[in-house]
């Protein structure tokens, strides 16, 4: 096969692992550290990515555009902590998954209201392309790449660096021990929560450009981040990447290959790693309930 | 004998409260209505009784579509048969994977679920297009025979038969509730030690349950398929995957009532605010959020004490006789 179709083909799955990493490390954060499954994570990715369409076709400016969309999805998560998930910390994880499913589904309707139901085309910010290894590739799709790998390095700085991340890395292991110490854990609570709805609005926006943004967006990429997540080991974040890279390459790969199996290889390949490693390849038995 | 009577009245006053309906809902929303519920009683049985929560439901959904399908598209034309069938598919489905997928814990479970769901969208959509046909479906409405009493290739018939098999899994899951093995199910959610102390073997008793659900939701599917005379790939979406879910939360988990409750309220929803406003998914979601922070016990979970206090308010005389 041709060699510019494979370089082609892997940097599409990288540039397609980036944003799955993006959406799934909030997700994984908030279940390591609150024990929530936070599927209102989807709801701002589709949010960042409406928010970056509108203000980069009002303005003509795109990565403004993209900058609105991550922050807007930061407000509402914000509204969203503070009205909802505030209240049921303290359930368990399925009452989370549910009630966080209806403010997905509410915040989808509010979109289509505000949008319309019509898949719209965003404007890619760079045109532009480069050669790698002698294959012509978009100068977008390897900036998202940077992003997602800088993201990465900056929750690892933030968790391992900071007086913050320690303390959260510490709630992750006994919530009651650091609320003992004198840390006010509900703060770390919603400074995680919204950190994650930034990062998934990030990812809807940068991903904005990529797709034609679409109400139904959020709920076609639930199956693929929770694959990510479970794959990776729930609250890993070194596993999130992995496997946000791993998945991002089976289904690039894969439809190179043979087309009609690339959405169905990666859930597959789940339900074998789960049935041999319930936990993921990553997750350590401590995160297990 | 009063027991008895008492039993039955529970199981037929508000099924003969729907049939009435038939007199002045439209007959679309009514059948819908009933085979809707038929599906989220499977939900509600999983959720309320054996504590699993599955986003995959329309996996079997789809599994009991098709097979009736494929018996109605390429061998048979008795719409019977044709159910027969796809119930067929959906006990060996839900009985292969079971074996697995019953296992995991709760969270797991109802990813492991939404993944099958997405499988089967896809062995649907394309691996299996040469027979699927893909994204057009299969048409057979055609080709099926009509089947004496009630005449189930026309809405007008089939709105009985689909009434009466709502009846029967109703009654169905209402036994269950008296018998040894749903004691076992609620067991098996509560406390699953517990449940091997005694000395049942708790794996027996959690598969049984999976397959026993996922066959009834495998019988909406083919009650689907057999109304619209069609099915396709979509009924396997995992954009879907959530709805019975979230109808059992609105009726009201694990109450009797709740499936058929759920299931009016959110057809209903869906039709009458999709009418007026055309996003019916922001009040379904926002009315979900709101009955889980108000203590998820769900439309009839909050009617029913209310529906006790005033019966007894009006006739205490019974209770006390006895």
């Amino acid at each position: 096969m041709d060699g510019n179709l494979w370089v082609s083909g892997v940097v599409y799955g990288l540039s397609m692992g980036s944003i799955f990493f993006l959406l799934a490390a909030g997700l994984s954060l908030c279940f390591g550290l609150m024990r929530i499954i936070s599927l209102d994570q989807l709801l701002y990715y589709s949010l960042g990515a409406y928010v970056a369409y509108q203000v980069s076709v009002s303005t003509g400016l795109v990565w403004p555009g993209i900058l609105c969309g991550a922050l807007a999805a930061g407000l509402v998560s914000l509204a969203v902590e503070r009205w909802v998930f505030y209240r049921i910390y303290a359930r368990e994880i399925t009452f989370t998954m549910i009630t966080s499913f209806g403010v997905l589904m509410a915040g989808v309707g509010a979109i289509k209201y505000l949008w319309g139901l019509v898949p719209r085309p965003m404007g890619i910010p760079i045109e532009a392309q480069v050669a790698v290894l002698g294959a012509p590739v978009p100068v977008y799709r390897l900036l998202v790449i940077g992003v997602a790998v800088a993201v990465y390095g900056l929750i690892q700085w933030v968790l391992n660096r900071t007086i913050v991340g320690t303390a959260i890395r510490a709630a992750v292991e006994d919530v009651d021990q650091v609320e003992g110490l004198g840390v006010d854990v509900y703060r770390l609570f919603t400074g995680t929560f919204v950190g994650a709805g930034v990062l998934s609005g990030l990812a809807g926006a940068l991903h904005g450009p990529l797709v034609m943004v679409d109400p139904q967006m959020g709920l076609e990429v639930v199956p693929f981040v929770f694959m990510v997540v479970i794959i990776g080991g729930l609250g890993s974040l070194k596993g999130t990447l992995v496997s946000a890279f791993l998945v991002g390459q089976v289904v690039s790969l894969g439809s190179l290959v043979y087309a009609p199996l690339a959405q169905m290889a990666p859930f597959a390949a789940m339900l074998l790693i789960l049935l041999w490693k319930p936990t993921g390849l990553y997750g350590s038995a401590l995160v297990r309930r | 004998m009063n027991g008895r009577v008492r039993w039955w009245a529970g199981v037929l006053v508000p099924f003969g409260l729907l049939a009435a309906g038939r007199w002045f809902l439209p007959l679309p929303f009514l059948v819908e209505v009933l085979v809707f519920s038929v599906y989220t009683m499977a939900c509600n049985f999983l959720l309320g009784r054996v504590g699993f929560i599955s986003f995959g439901q329309p996996a079997y959904l789809a599994a009991g579509a098709y097979g009736t399908a494929f018996y109605l598209f390429y061998a048979g034309r008795d719409p019977l048969l044709g159910i027969a069938a796809g119930v067929a598919t959906g006990l060996a489905v839900s009985a292969l994977v079971g074996l697995v997928f019953v296992r995991l814990r709760s969270d797991y479970f109802a990813l492991v679920n939404l993944a099958l769901a997405v499988i089967v969208y896809h062995l649907l959509q394309k691996v299996l297009a040469p027979w699927t046909r893909g994204d057009n479906g299969l048409w057979f409405l055609d080709r099926m025979t009509a089947t004496p009493w009630v005449d189930l290739t026309r809405p007008e018939g089939f709105v009985w038969f689909a009434w009466g098999v709502a009846v029967a899994v109703w009654a169905l899951y209402k036994y269950l509730d008296d018998t040894v093995f749903g004691a076992c199910c609620l067991a098996t959610k509560t406390n699953e030690d517990k449940v091997k102390f005694l000395g049942y073997h708790d794996f027996a008793v959690r598969w049984a349950a999976f397959v026993l659900a996922n066959t009834t939701a495998a019988l909406a599917g083919s009650l689907y398929g057999v109304y619209f005379g069609f099915v396709s790939p979509d009924m396997a979406s995992a954009a879907r995957a959530a709805d019975p879910v979230v109808v059992t939360i609105l009726g009201g988990t694990g109450t009797l009532y709740g499936p058929l409750v759920g299931s009016l309220a959110y057809v209903g929803m869906k039709d009458l605010v999709s009418g007026v406003v055309g996003n019916w998914e922001f009040f379904v979601g926002v009315l979900l959020v709101v009955i889980m922070l108000a203590g998820e016990r769900g439309i009839w979970g909050t009617l029913e004490p209310w529906l006790r206090r005033r019966w007894a308010w009006r006739r205490p005389a019974p209770a006390l006789q006895e």
